[in-house]
């Protein structure tokens, strides 16, 4: 049974007090969210509602220890036609950035570079959508070299980078190259049977 | 409704408009609109004959644009009084209705608009409330999809004397639906759009799903909600019936409703909280609850009889506990769903009230009014010599007078006492009963008289800030005893040199308070004094004061804690600053204040008060 007593009240002052978390408690848990989330048709176990709820009741360990803070795609189709006005990518955000600062980790894998072969064109960066790729300079076999880096924390695994180098340095490791290939090669073999 | 026009103490003025409202209480004059219907009310009997050969078809209001009617109508078969109207923006003008009124002669095309004054002793408004249009909300298709609708409009589709009579047939196809589904709270408890609930709707959706399933016992209704209101007498045994008749209650507000483009059904995608699980529900019809809304209009009239609205753009009652039925305007009165949304049996009860408030004025020949009004002091008025008039502009109820070379003139029955034109007029040629300038000085002067740097002065509006200053008290949230208060009617009352005098004394810290500026009671006069004293901030910095020394604050009389906290913070504050600082600044900006004070000292009574202590 969970004992309400026990948990953490000031959890809710905490979110409340990051940029975009102050509306976390006009949320009348109506399920419009829920509903129109687009993670949760791939993920059933994700349900923001239940989460924002937990984080204002002060369940913060259960929270900040999930891994389905890490899940929302900051899509925003729940922020448009949430009846609060509620920006809840905002307090997914707030989340993640107080789990990071107590040192919880975000769920793997994301974008892999390859250092040998990235140019540093800076492509990648510019089509992120997520802010998680920056330019750095760093030594890759013996030389000096600007190559691209992923933020881990930040990385959705939505491969627009991928998709986009010029140079073939960066895959998905759920989603890799090699795997889209193989599945188009299934789906054409089944086609042809 | 027929009672009413048969009443012999009762005239009723249909198709006619308030345009104007002069006067007080007891003696309000009135100018109405009357528009022109173009048929004679004395000669036309409703008989109907001339709508059938009318050509002219346009979308009917009553039936909510669902069915047509013709350019001469009545707006609805029990329409009170039974008359024909001419809708002349329609109409193709071809005489063939006046051909089928035939010997009766009721249809006059010469009519024009006709203007009435009217003496009326009270005034009670009842204008009602309209419905939120859902079209702005995307996601529930409304007029994109034939067969998502709104409550009225489905009150039309089941009722026997509506345009399908009472057959519910939906639009697309005209065929019976078998799922229906009622989406709640469209519009209300949204922020994007109303913010409160609307109160009745939970009510008339239960009704509504209670009558379908009497006229179709097969059919299938799902109720989206996000809470069901059922709060009055037997409110919740009638939702427990509808409940047990079948009628499934889904708690999950729906995120969005598509079509299937073949059939014309309607998916809506809502999470069902009980289960946890998003659920997809297809239906042949959905119904939308969509809140209430102020009527069109409602602002217009309000500036005309000078009453306030609150920020959801009702009319606002005199006090929400005490007073619902009375305006800030003694002599109007409110009723029904223009003071706030609500359902048949409130709107009853507070019309009855509001005729016993407006009855009781009527019953006697005098009436008292508060005393605390506004008076020119003739002789200093320089509108006598010079164009001035400031006092009218400032006055939220049109109470002052001012003609060319005459003295401004105020009529106390009109004034409200807000105080706004004595602060503003800058020959201090006004003044106000009970609240003069020199018993305000006094009162700077009596709670300055000792250890005045260690002061906070706070003036406060009496509705708002005082109440809230009171509220503070009665609710015990503490804080320091270095506040003395000063309280006016309203901010607006708080003239420029009080701030002034106070800082001459060498008070610490001065605060100004008031209503937040949705809640003035007295209209605008909290936008005036914001004004002032924003421009006031700004001298007294210039003059030296450290500007964390005069502070302006809005708090509302439930807001008691917030003004435990300001006073704390002030004292904080005050303790933190050297008091030597403090003695320094007030002496390098007191001949400042000396010289722009020397206006104050002209205005009677003030001298002697000055002279007491000295």
């Amino acid at each position: 049974m969970l004992q309400l007593a026990k948990l953490d009240r000031k959890f809710k002052e905490e979110i409340t007090a990051e940029p975009g978390g102050e509306y976390l408690l006009r949320c009348l848990s109506c399920g419009t969210c829920v509903a129109a989330c687009l993670i949760r048709r791939v993920e059933p176990e994700y349900n923001p509602r239940r989460i924002l709820y937990m984080a204002a009741v002060g369940l913060r360990e259960d929270v900040l220890g999930s891994p389905l803070i890490w899940m929302c795609s900051a899509c925003d189709a729940c922020y448009k036609r949430c009846p609060q006005d509620i920006h809840i990518s905002n307090i997914f955000a707030a989340f993640r950035n107080i789990a990071l600062q107590e040192g919880y980790t975000p769920p793997g894998p994301v974008a892999q570079i390859n250092e040998r072969t990235c140019v540093g064109c800076g492509l990648c960066v510019e089509v992120c959508p997520y802010d998680a790729v920056e330019l750095v300079q760093k030594r890759v076999l013996g030389r000096e070299k600007t190559v691209s880096q992923v933020d881990p924390t930040k990385c959705m695994s939505c491969g627009v980078c991928a998709a986009s180098c010029r140079s073939g340095s960066i895959d998905l490791v759920d989603f890799s190259d090699e795997a889209v290939f193989e599945a188009v090669r299934e789906g054409l073999m089944a086609e042809a049977a | 409704m027929v009672d009413a026009a048969r009443h012999p103490r009762i005239r009723i003025l249909s198709y006619a408009e308030v345009q104007r409202v002069g006067g007080y209480i007891g003696n309000f004059k009135v100018k109405v609109l009357q528009k022109p219907r173009y048929v004679l009310e004395d000669r036309c009997n409703g008989c109907g004959l001339c709508a059938p050969v009318c050509p002219i078809e346009v979308p009917n209001e009553f039936e909510e644009g669902i069915a047509p009617r013709r350019a001469i109508y009545v707006p609805q078969p029990q329409a009170v009084p039974l008359v024909y109207t001419i809708d002349i923006d329609n109409c193709i003008e071809c005489y063939k209705c006046v051909d089928a009124c035939g010997k009766l002669e009721a249809i006059d095309f010469s009519m024009q608009p006709k203007e009435l004054d009217l003496e009326v002793g009270t005034i009670i408004v009842a204008t009602g409330f309209d419905t939120f249009d859902p079209t702005p909300i995307e996601e529930y298709g409304y007029s994109r999809y034939d067969n998502v609708l709104t409550a009225l409009e489905l009150e039309r589709l089941h009722n026997s004397s509506g345009p399908t009579v009472g057959r519910l047939t939906r639009p697309s196809d005209g065929q019976i639906p078998r799922r229906v589904a009622f989406v709640q709270c469209v519009g209300s408890r949204d922020s994007r759009y109303h913010e409160y609930c609307s109160g009745f709707c939970c009510m008339h959706t239960i009704k509504n799903a209670l009558v379908l399933k009497g006229l179709y016992p097969d059919m299938e209704i799902s109720i989206f909600y996000i809470d069901i209101r059922t709060p009055a007498k037997s409110y919740e045994e009638f939702y427990q019936r509808a409940r047990n008749e079948g009628i499934r209650f889904i708690q999950g507000r729906p995120a969005q409703i598509t079509e299937d483009p073949e059939t014309k059904n309607l998916f809506i995608e809502a999470e069902d909280r009980e289960l946890g699980e998003v659920i997809e529900l297809e239906a042949e019809m959905v119904v939308l609850s969509t809140a209430a809304v102020p009527r069109q209009g409602a602002e217009a009239l309000g500036q005309a009889l000078t009453i306030p609205n609150d920020p959801s753009g009702f009319y606002m009652e005199y006090h929400p506990k005490l007073r619902p039925i009375d305006t800030p305007t003694e002599g109007v009165f409110l009723a029904g769903a223009a003071q706030g949304p609500k359902d048949i049996p409130a709107s009853v009860a507070q019309g009855s009230g509001a005729a016993g408030r407006a009855g009781r004025i009527m019953a006697v020949d005098k009436w008292e009014i508060e005393p605390i009004v506004a008076l020119v002091w003739e002789d200093r008025c320089i509108n006598t010599t010079r164009k001035c008039g400031i006092c009218a502009t400032k006055c939220p109820y049109n109470a002052i007078i001012v003609e060319p070379d005459q003295a401004a003139h105020v009529i106390p029955a009109i004034c409200h006492g807000c105080g706004a034109c004595v602060a503003e007029c800058p020959h201090n040629a006004i003044t106000q009963m009970h609240f003069t300038d020199a018993q305000i000085i006094a009162q700077i002067h009596a709670l300055l008289a000792e250890k005045a740097e260690e002061k906070i002065l706070a003036f406060m509006c009496h509705w708002c800030s005082f109440g809230g200053a009171d509220n503070a008290g009665t609710s015990h949230f503490e804080y320091p005893a270095s506040s003395r208060g000063i309280r006016v009617m309203c901010s607006a009352r708080m003239d420029r040199d009080f701030v002034l005098e106070a800082f001459r004394l060498a008070a610490g810290m001065v605060l100004v308070s008031g209503c937040h500026p949705q809640d003035c009671h007295y209209i605008t006069g909290q936008q005036h004094a914001a004004k002032r004293f924003d421009a006031l901030a700004k001298m007294l910095e210039r003059m030296g004061i450290s500007p964390q020394r005069f502070r302006i604050e809005w708090i509302s009389a439930a807001e008691g804690d917030k003004y435990a906290r300001v006073i704390r913070e002030m004292d904080g504050t005050l303790h933190s600053l050297d008091l030597e600082r403090i003695r320094v600044e007030n002496e390098e900006a007191r001949p400042q204040l000396e010289r722009r004070l020397h206006r104050m000292r002209e205005v009677p009574g003030v001298a002697e008060v000055l002279s007491i202590e000295s």
